[in-house]
């Protein structure tokens, strides 16, 4: 009985672990959204240089800010996990594929802005290194999504 | 699942509290003109103070009305009124006077304005003004140019922490609004607008232009008088 019911239990585990965190970057990236968009123009930053980060020009990708691109990561995440959750998505491939597809993206896509951070512009926003922690456990999280892709 | 739907909320709440102090609490900073209520003409006058640079005292007074971000008030900045200085503020012939004119149109005009009002409070308003326009390419750009404006402080050598708390919140606004205010009632029609006021005279001569000529031109024919 336990070997058939540990998949069972760990995928939908993961996935409310995936919800939860992907909820806490909804609020994370909303609120520099906010800042972007100018609706709190000094950004609350205790420690680090957030409004310098936040003033580069590697802070949007044409017209759009680069933390709307992470709030709508974080709530697709938010979307799928629940989703995944549900009985009907049980035995769904989609599901599974779309939530380590794209945790990966987003690792790799925080990946590239703490490289940048590091090294091109040479200042640390603790909004978005705590975003590069948030989305790498998301990763973590997702990591039995393989299991599942390979088992179904 | 009930369990999960339960941490679910608790985090939805809590987010929601966190975020909405933060957005409460964190930004206080006035990047518009505020409203300054039915003012009389007189205290308008007394509050929208110019800044001062050069020999209070001078006969004549050369005032600006300038925009941050403003092309035309940058190459003023940068090219002309380093002459002036030179002919007529380091002489004692003349003082400088730069009213804050920040058109509605430049997003980031008002917050510059008040980010050299901040600089001012530490005795350092026309090196922050200097900065401001030689920087100009760097933050007159759409992102928010607070993480600049900070910068600038502490490259201009101010208290940073004391700059960073007068830029967060509302300081400067009425002085600044009232520039604007003050500017559009004399009818400036672009920036930036140049006036020559001499001792003795009742009211200021507009100039149509902004080249040192044209200054240059208004000085001399003030001396034939």
């Amino acid at each position: 009985m336990q070997p058939e019911s540990a998949p069972a239990t760990s995928g939908p585990v993961n996935r409310m672990v995936v919800a939860v965190l992907a909820l806490v970057g909804v609020f994370l990236t909303f609120y520099l959204v906010a800042y972007n968009l100018g609706w709190t123009p000094p950004i609350a930053c205790g420690a680090g240089d957030c409004g310098v980060v936040q003033s580069s020009q590697y802070a949007w990708v044409g017209p759009i800010p680069v933390s709307v691109i992470g709030l709508g990561g974080y709530l697709a995440l938010l979307v799928l996990a629940i989703m995944g959750l549900q009985p009907s998505a049980a035995r769904s491939r989609a599901i599974p594929f779309l939530l380590f597809a794209g945790a990966l993206f987003g690792v790799l896509f925080s990946a590239y802005l703490t490289y940048l951070e590091a090294m091109v512009i040479q200042a640390w926003c603790r909004y978005c290194v705590a975003s590069a922690i948030l989305i790498t456990l998301v990763f973590v999280a997702t990591l039995p999504e393989l299991k599942r892709l390979r088992g179904s | 699942m009930k369990k999960f739907y339960l941490i679910i909320a608790i985090v939805a709440v809590g987010g929601i509290a966190v975020v909405g102090f933060a957005l409460r609490g964190g930004g206080s900073a006035a990047s518009e003109p505020v409203d300054l209520g039915d003012i009389a003409n007189e205290d308008l006058v007394a509050l929208a103070q110019g800044m001062v640079y050069g020999d209070p005292d001078a006969p004549v007074t050369i005032m600006e009305f300038g925009n941050y971000q403003c092309n035309a008030c940058r190459d003023f900045a940068l090219q002309i009124k380093p002459q002036i200085d030179l002919a007529y503020i380091e002489t004692g012939q003349a003082k400088f006077v730069y009213y804050d004119y920040p058109h509605p149109g430049f997003p980031h005009s008002f917050l510059a304005a008040r980010a050299a009002r901040c600089a001012g409070d530490q005795d350092r308003y026309f090196e922050y003004h200097d900065a401001i326009y030689s920087t100009f390419n760097s933050w007159s750009r759409p992102e928010s140019p607070y993480g600049h404006f900070n910068d600038l402080a502490e490259d201009v050598g101010l208290d940073t922490e004391a700059f960073e708390s007068c830029l967060d919140s509302d300081r400067h606004a009425d002085v600044v609004t009232a520039n604007l205010t003050l500017g559009q009632m004399l009818g400036v029609p672009g920036t930036p607008g140049i006036f020559i006021h001499r001792e003795g005279e009742g009211g200021a001569n507009r100039l149509g232009g902004f080249r040192f000529i044209d200054i240059q031109q208004a000085m001399e024919a003030g001396e034939a008088n």
